[in-house]
């Protein structure tokens, strides 16, 4: 490097060579060196660019005991500050408390990959659930809704992909069905509980809605 | 206060909002954090955060930096509050980057590598620019730096990752 000015260049192309300032660029059209830097440096960004927009599935997924626990920290913060509220206010809604659940994990819509039985048994056992799933599970979570630990899944269906929610502990007198911050659903009696199902786009069919149904013990 | 536009803030636009950009997000937040199920938590955090505050964002094109710069904080926040361990960077050498899997490109491989292994003070500006385009003034005003910090900072870790792209490193700024 051979001038103050080469060095006060080299800075500003090594720092961010897409945001130069006008004396850095005026050098540059007399400075072949610099120019040279800059060119490289360009080049290094590009790949530094596909570096950094990796896939999602490299970065390694946490060992599922560890992550479900990093879940439930966050949850558990939400339901304190969702138990201070209920302490004061009349118990909301069914439909929308389940919305505001699947709100807050919004990253269950991106799974791909098809859950074992042994993962889906997991769960279901830990909220002490049956539920024998026909159709491929992507997601399944026990989730504190509501005071209780509940099965949330996310299911692969003809209709796209459903959130399940089995409420075994909530008792509802009939169907009904529900729009609630941009999900369209349903809460459907089933066994001694409840049953949420809830999509992205259109409210889930009839059929699809007692397939679900039928899986539950 | 003036309402934000229903367009901006209404529920089911901003849902759909957020789970079109959490793939970027997640990303970037792996990227601060280099371990995915910490960089999970901020995501979560960072959507519950965005949620309760969706009022503030008064233009839709701005959801981008706004997310990016609640994950910077709550990435910030989190290890401040649960005072988690660093990544130690001799360890991520030694298992050969546990936090990315390796995939055919051995080059973009390596300098994801050589990326992860950047200090916490190199990657952090050089993340946000390159991946959240934050300008070298933007990045000053949220790493509360003067500019010319940031630039030192974003020269010298580009310097580090030239010799992984087989370029001569440059000679270093005061």
């Amino acid at each position: 490097m051979s001038t103050p000015d080469c060095r006060h260049a080299r800075l500003h192309i090594g720092a961010a060579p897409h945001e130069l300032p006008a004396e850095v660029t005026s050098h540059l059209a007399g400075c072949a060196e610099c120019r040279r830097f800059h060119d490289e440096t360009v080049s290094l960004d590009a790949r530094l660019r596909s570096a950094l927009e990796v896939p999602l599935s490299r970065f390694r997924q946490p060992p599922p005991r560890t992550r479900r626990f990093a879940l439930a920290a966050s949850v558990v913060l939400a339901l304190l500050v969702a138990g201070g509220a209920w302490l004061l206010n009349p118990r909301p809604a069914l439909a929308g408390d389940v919305a505001s659940h699947v709100i807050h994990e919004a990253g269950s819509w991106d799974k791909q990959q098809v859950l074992s039985g042994a993962d889906i048994d997991a769960v279901l056992h830990q909220a002490g659930v049956k539920y024998d799933s026909s159709m491929p599970v992507i997601y399944a979570m026990a989730c504190p809704f509501r005071g209780r630990q509940v099965p949330h899944l996310v299911v692969q269906t003809a209709e796209g992909p459903m959130t399940v929610m089995l409420l075994m502990h909530e008792k509802i007198a009939a169907r009904s069905e529900f729009s609630e911050h941009g999900f369209r659903g349903v809460l459907l009696p089933a066994g001694d509980g409840a049953v949420a199902v809830l999509s992205r786009g259109a409210a889930p069919s009839e059929s699809l809605q007692r397939e679900i149904v039928a899986g539950i013990n | 206060m003036k309402p934000a536009p229903r367009g901006t803030t209404g529920a089911a636009p901003f849902t759909r909002l957020l789970e079109m950009l959490r793939p970027d997000l997640l990303r970037f937040a792996c990227w601060l954090a280099r371990d995915r199920s910490v960089a999970e938590d901020v995501v979560q955090e960072t959507l519950i955060r965005a949620w309760k505050s969706r009022e503030e964002l008064k233009d839709p094109a701005a959801a981008r930096p706004w997310l990016f710069t609640i994950a910077r904080r709550e990435h910030a926040r989190l290890y401040e509050r649960k005072r988690l361990p660093t990544v130690d960077v001799d360890s991520v050498e030694a298992l050969g980057d546990p936090a990315l899997a390796s995939e055919g490109d051995a080059a973009l491989h390596d300098l994801r590598g050589a990326i992860m292994q950047l200090p916490d003070e190199y990657r952090e500006p050089l993340v946000m620019q390159v991946l959240g385009g934050f300008s070298t003034a933007e990045i000053a005003g949220e790493l509360g730096l003067t500019q010319a910090a940031v630039l030192t900072r974003l020269f010298r870790a580009r310097n580090r990752l030239r010799t992984i792209y087989g370029l001569e490193p440059a000679e270093d700024v005061e």
